[in-house]
């Protein structure tokens, strides 16, 4: 039987304005004028809904049912878990977009490998049938295109799926990158603080609040403005804001499928290698990957660095090149005794 | 701005702002403000619940404020993300929500409404 898929799928969509004259006040805010009945519409096609939400003068950070959804005025991050059909959000994306003026100039989906691939929906039924449905959905602008499976030679053969289309118009910057973490066989103690309490009357958002805290959770970014949520009877999500960088954490921890992600995007800071050791010791996970993803090529080595320390072993690398993205970069980490 | 009860009123002047603050150390009633922005989705997402709360309690004064319209009140009462709502009794900041957090916002308007001669238990 299978239980609650923690892998979660990730689609980026980058954007550009068409018309310059409308570089007037409304269109600045491009993709954050969506109404919400508009937003809802993309999420109920994806089967799942916002619980919370904040925002600053950078993008709108939404806490979904399965996971997280990030709003910029040309980009748009949706990461969902469980059995959501998450490509059927770009239809009504890019029909929304259209009738702002915004053109689709870029595109990347990424993810794990499914602890239970045979529960996922089509397209979700494998990486090809991904692949076949998002190039029949990105317009024929978008030329340049790779597809990739990156793999590890880790114990669990963990394997990091990539899909990139560009119409080479819209670069990465060189500043922004991507961290992609992806943790499996959570220490079980430290798991069951994501258990809703017995006889706890409170709910939802409050529930979350305690989990951030006793978690430790809290302090990974201390500066950040966080909405969580703990779900029932078990789960947690959270969007931590922080000015320009965002990150994100979502946990599923029942024993014999716990998972827990932790994402970051933002401008390259020196704290990194800090943040990465403090979420290992939030989990103490038996494996662990990381991917990056950035213009640069120096982001991945300080992952090493930072995770050793803590106990995990570092037991594959791959690198890989994609047009108009940069580098990704693909981690695998168990610990010693796996 | 005399507003119907039950509904969440929009302060557009500084002027207006203070008569609303001034009536609610007056009156001694819980005043919630919601700090907000046209730009802000999760703003929308949580209107019409501050909507229905403002509706159900008659006793509450709720407020709305552009922090674009208003830049010097959200600038004097630190407002870096959106929505922020922050709840003043009798003149003083007793509470500060910041997100689009329905029960978190709920039970801040629930624990401060509640009459000043009832002791608070856990």
């Amino acid at each position: 039987m299978a239980g609650f898929e923690g892998f979660e799928k990730r689609l980026e969509l980058n954007f550009s304005g068409d018309d310059p004259a409308a570089v007037a006040e409304g269109q600045d805010l491009g993709l954050r004028r969506l109404s919400f009945e508009s937003l809802e519409k993309v999420l109920r096609a994806v089967q799942c809904t916002v619980v919370s939400a904040v925002a600053n003068h950078y993008f709108d950070a939404y806490v979904l049912s399965e996971s997280s959804l990030f709003v910029y005025p040309t980009k748009i991050i949706i990461k969902t878990c469980g059995t959501t059909q998450l490509l059927k959000s770009i239809r009504p994306l890019l029909s929304y977009a259209a009738e702002m003026g915004l053109i689709l100039c870029g595109c990347r989906y990424t993810r794990g490998s499914f602890i239970f691939p045979n529960s996922q929906p089509y397209p979700h039924t494998s990486f090809r049938d991904e692949v076949n449905y998002l190039e029949s959905k990105l317009p024929n602008t978008l030329i340049y295109r790779k597809a990739t499976v990156m793999d590890s030679t880790d114990s669990d053969h963990h394997q990091w799926h990539v899909f990139t289309a560009s119409d080479g118009t819209h670069f990465m910057s060189d500043e922004f990158y991507t961290v992609e973490v992806c943790m499996t066989e959570l220490d079980p103690v430290l798991a069951g603080k994501f258990f809703r309490r017995l006889n706890c009357k409170y709910s939802g958002d409050i529930d979350g609040k305690e989990m951030t805290e006793i978690t430790g959770i809290g302090d990974i970014i201390p500066n950040a403005i966080i909405c969580d949520y703990g779900f029932d009877p078990c789960g947690y999500s959270m969007n931590g804001v922080d000015v320009d960088r965002y990150s994100t954490i979502h946990v599923t921890p029942e024993e014999g499928f716990s998972y827990a992600s932790f994402e970051m995007v933002g401008p390259g800071f020196d704290g990194l290698g800090e943040v990465l050791k403090k979420v290992a010791k939030v989990f103490r996970p038996g494996t662990l990957s990381v991917a990056t993803t950035s213009a640069g090529r120096e982001v991945w080595t300080r992952v090493k660095s930072a995770l050793e320390p803590t106990g995990l072993k570092c037991r594959s690398v791959a690198a890989d090149e994609f047009p108009a993205v940069g580098s990704v970069v693909f981690q695998t980490f168990t610990t010693r005794r796996n | 701005m005399a507003a119907e009860e039950g509904q969440v009123i929009s302060c557009h002047t500084v002027e207006e702002w203070t008569a609303v603050l001034e009536k609610g150390n007056e009156s001694k009633k819980l005043v919630v403000v919601d700090f907000t922005a046209t730009w802000c989705g999760p703003c929308r997402f949580i209107a019409p619940i501050l909507a229905d709360m403002a509706k159900k309690m008659p006793d509450v004064i709720f407020v709305k404020i552009d922090v674009d319209e208003l830049k010097s009140v959200a600038e004097d009462w630190a407002v870096e993300a959106m929505p922020t709502f922050v709840f003043i009794k009798e003149g003083n900041i007793v509470d500060r929500v910041v997100g689009a957090k329905k029960e978190e916002l709920q039970m801040a308007v629930t624990k401060h409404s509640a009459p000043a001669t009832v002791t608070a238990t856990a």
